[in-house]
């Protein structure tokens, strides 16, 4: 789906998105997105707390709905490139128990300059969080389990 | 043999349900007898037979396949129908 060299910036789709139940390859998801027209790369990598206001957590558990997740990843992926003129940029969310420490989702994006690819990181981990169909437990270590479903519902359509 | 067990069963609504929807209404689909109707019908429908599920049922919505679809749209039995409660996914 890469645009070739000569296109538009708005008509490229350097990348990809996906979901993974194993541990994700940041180093993989930063050098999807390098590229001889990029000056800044930026890797963002949201990682599994242990405590969450002081209750200790044994885990991350992730559940999707993971063909409508990816659609929804996939989409925002390329708005994000639309908006920020991005050169590349690829999304990975983790699903299933993901202990303390480790990745749950890892956000690469490249730009001309460096001011673009902060920018499309931060958008694109708020419109993750409001319009991805993943949902998040906190496993506590007695073994209880919570689901986290916020106070409003997902945006139909995805992206803003 | 195939004939009269497809007589004999009513055509059913299949819906994916996930997160802590799956754990208030104890697996992960709902099955119910369907012979037509909207969005708003199976939501009313899951809410009566899964009374726990209810107030988190009025916050969520509903997919078909890979596309939300809204209150007034009509389901058909076959149709891989999801219900999606808020997000928290990151």
């Amino acid at each position: 789906m890469s645009g070739t060299r000569g296109d538009a910036p708005t008509q490229r789709h350097a990348g990809h998105a996906g979901c993974v139940c194993h541990a994700i390859d940041t180093a993989r998801v930063l050098a999807a997105v390098g590229d001889v027209d990029a000056g800044g790369n930026v890797l963002f990598v949201g990682t599994a707390r242990g405590t969450t206001d002081g209750a200790v957590t044994h885990a991350l558990n992730y559940d999707a709905h993971e063909p409508l997740a990816v659609a929804t990843l996939d989409a925002l992926r390329r708005d994000a490139i639309a908006r920020f003129g991005l050169v590349a940029c690829a999304v990975v969310h983790r699903l299933g128990t993901v202990p303390p420490g480790e990745a749950c989702v890892a956000v690469a994006t490249s730009a001309p300059h460096r001011a673009a690819a902060f920018a499309a990181a931060e958008w694109l981990m708020t419109a993750i969080k409001r319009d991805v169909p993943i949902w998040k437990a906190e496993e506590r270590p007695d073994g209880r389990r919570e689901w986290l479903h916020p106070a409003s519902a997902p945006r139909p359509g995805g992206g803003s | 043999m195939l004939s009269s067990d497809h007589r004999e069963r009513s055509p059913t609504l299949r819906i994916a349900v996930f997160a802590g929807m799956a754990d208030l209404v104890g697996g992960r689909t709902v099955e119910m007898p369907w012979s037509g109707g909207t969005v708003a019908d199976a939501r009313r429908l899951v809410a009566e037979r899964h009374p726990p599920a209810a107030t988190l049922l009025s916050r969520s919505a509903f997919a078909v396949g890979s596309h939300y679809v809204a209150d007034d749209a009509p389901l058909a039995a076959d149709d891989d129908v999801a219900i999606i409660p808020p997000v928290s996914g990151g």
